[in-house]
């Protein structure tokens, strides 16, 4: 049964991580190989430059501005998903009637396809014609050119993305709060403990695991924004030009497949070191979990 | 206090149902309707219709004009729509099976390091596409995979692995060990217990898992746009495409074009929403 075993074991799990293994590992090796080389999108033949491209990376205005640029959209994107979307969390936690429905709707947009939501959220914000600015008209505000203004369109991005990814903050906002036992309310009020005190004592904390699981993932997610910017103002732009959006205009846009991998290789390090923050945190998270249930 | 925050929530939820309010009302406008510098937003059956009044005449052109090609694209929508069904519902059906049989093994097995292989396999999530595709890219043209559906359909199989096999494993954890036993102590063999007692046990969570597997093929776009221009463009790169249009763009087929796009998923996500907490945290959280 054993040695039958070790084959039974590797025909289930062997195809997946073999599978992986081709599409992730080896283009990563490949693409570190790239990254000191001169090769073009064109192709033909192409020679060893040595560090040359990771010299140009850390010397480049752009980058230097990408960096900004994408670590200002996380730090704002997060963070107000985060507040919005708790905020609703606690406006939704009691039951009434319609909640399904009504939580149903709220979460649809997390799940639609950013690119073509960016896409449709032009016609909302245009300066002239834009449902937006009609409204703002109607209200007596002022008529922001939200997508030709360079201090606005980052804001637009921003807006868009806020507007998909709130309800993800309220769902993971929501499990939260219910998986606080109701007992330990009744001894806070039992305490006459003020509402402050309890929100600051009993829900803070004990929805703290869970939301700072939700800002990592949404963390990791909007570090590769780059749907969105495509969508909004295209790929280079200073004003949005976030690291995924950078990297797209030198592969692509400019054809600099060398330069653009040494690119993706800074990015990358970026990007595995807040991942695996993430993989940590969920690691330890589950392990409580597991101390809990069993 | 309470009162507030129900006002939050309501003021909230109009804001956020306008755009999706507005995409449906544009699907049934005229172009000139559509981008009236007077917003419309009251339908009217009337003939005669003020331009610079609220009022609209709805109309179904939006959607009869789909299947006109666009400046931007080379065919219709519907051409473009075929591509993500074929290249979605081919991928999630590979990245089910394929997951499914790797998180029973990871479920059952003991097998060296798997905490280390798991998390490799969640971190394959986390790479930016855009940081992987040039190798894909050249290996794609020496295997002439380049601008077909099969590269996009075994990439995108490699793009939800993670998520099929962390929420597998999730669902299979979920079944208790002793029916396999109690199969294994009847002679079947490990092979049979995994299909005839596992796999209709595990079926619920399969369909979960191919829910949130097709929907995030569906709505991938980095990948999609950089590893073909043709034959093989999805949806959201057709849109992107449409950009570039000099005489403005088609906002009424846009419309249309985009609500019969997502309408599967919203119904996908009415009907899995019991399960949305576990699929959008890789099965982390099982409430």
């Amino acid at each position: 049964m054993e040695g039958q075993g070790k084959w039974l074991k590797f025909g289930f799990v062997g195809p997946a991580l073999l599978i992986l293994i081709g599409l992730n590992i080896f283009p990563l090796i490949y693409s570190i190989l790239l990254s000191f080389t001169d090769a073009e999108l064109i192709g033909g033949s192409f020679g060893f430059v040595g560090g040359r491209n990771y010299g140009r990376v850390f010397s480049a205005p752009r980058f230097a501005a990408a960096l900004r640029t994408t670590g200002l959209f996380v730090l704002l994107a997060v963070g107000f998903e985060l507040i919005l979307g708790f905020g609703l969390a606690l406006g939704l936690k009691e039951r009434f009637r319609g909640k399904p429905l009504l939580l149903t709707l709220l979460l649809v947009p997390m799940m639609l396809p950013q690119a073509v939501m960016g896409l449709f959220w032009n016609l909302v914000l245009n300066g002239y014609y834009g449902v937006l600015n009609q409204i703002l008209a109607f209200l007596g505000l002022g008529q922001p050119q939200w997508l030709t203004d360079p201090d606005l369109k980052f804001f637009s991005i921003l807006m868009i993305d806020v507007w998909m990814w709130t309800p993800f903050m309220m769902l993971i906002g929501l499990a939260a709060l219910n998986a606080i036992p109701t007992y330990i309310y009744e001894a806070a009020a039992i305490d006459r403990a003020s509402r402050w005190i309890v929100f600051r004592r009993i829900t803070l904390p004990m929805c703290g695991p869970l939301l700072g699981l939700a800002v990592l993932l949404r963390a990791t997610d909007a570090l590769k924004q780059f749907d969105l910017v495509m969508a909004v103002t295209g790929p280079n732009d200073p004003a949005t030009q976030t690291l995924s959006a950078l990297l797209y205009q030198v592969m692509f846009r400019d054809g600099s497949v060398g330069l653009g991998s040494a690119y993706a290789y800074v990015v990358l390090v970026l990007v595995i070191a807040l991942a695996s923050v993430f993989l940590r945190y969920m690691d330890r998270l589950q392990q409580k979990e597991g101390e809990v249930a069993g | 206090m309470r009162i507030l925050i129900r006002v939050f929530v309501g003021v909230y939820f109009c804001i956020a149902a306008l755009p999706l309010g507005w995409l449906m009302m544009t699907s049934f406008k005229t172009r000139s309707a559509s981008i009236g510098v007077q917003a419309k937003f009251l339908p009217t059956a009337s003939e005669k219709v003020d331009p610079q009044s609220v009022r609209f005449r709805p109309t179904l052109d939006g959607y009869r004009q789909l299947n006109q090609a666009y400046a931007g694209a080379k065919y219709s929508f519907f051409r473009y729509l075929g591509n993500s069904v074929l290249i979605g519902l081919l991928s999630t059906f590979a990245s089910v099976v394929i997951g499914t049989c790797c998180a029973y093994g990871f479920s059952r097995f003991r097998i060296a390091g798997s905490r280390d292989w798991l998390f490799f396999i969640l971190s394959t999530r986390f790479l930016p596409p855009l940081t992987v595709v040039m190798p894909v890219l050249m290996m794609y043209r020496e295997f002439d995979l380049q601008n077909s559906h099969l590269g996009l359909i075994v990439l995108y199989t490699a793009f939800n692995l993670s998520l099929a096999v962390w929420l597998m494993k999730g669902f299979i954890d979920d079944i208790p060990q002793a029916y396999e036993e109690a199969a294994l102590v009847d002679g079947y063999s490990r092979l049979q217990a995994f299909r005839l007692i596992i796999l209709p046990k595990a079926a619920p969570g399969m369909a979960v898992t191919a829910v949130f597997c097709l929907i995030s093929a569906w709505n991938e776009f980095g990948f999609a746009m950089t590893l073909n221009n043709q034959e093989a463009v999805t949806v959201p790169v057709y849109f992107a495409g449409l950009q570039g249009n000099v005489q403005g763009l088609p906002w009424p087929q846009i419309g249309a074009g985009v609500l019969l796009f997502v309408a599967p998923i919203v119904l996908f996500t009415v009907l899995v929403r019991g399960h949305l907490l576990r699929g959008v945290t890789f099965g982390t959280i099982k409430r």
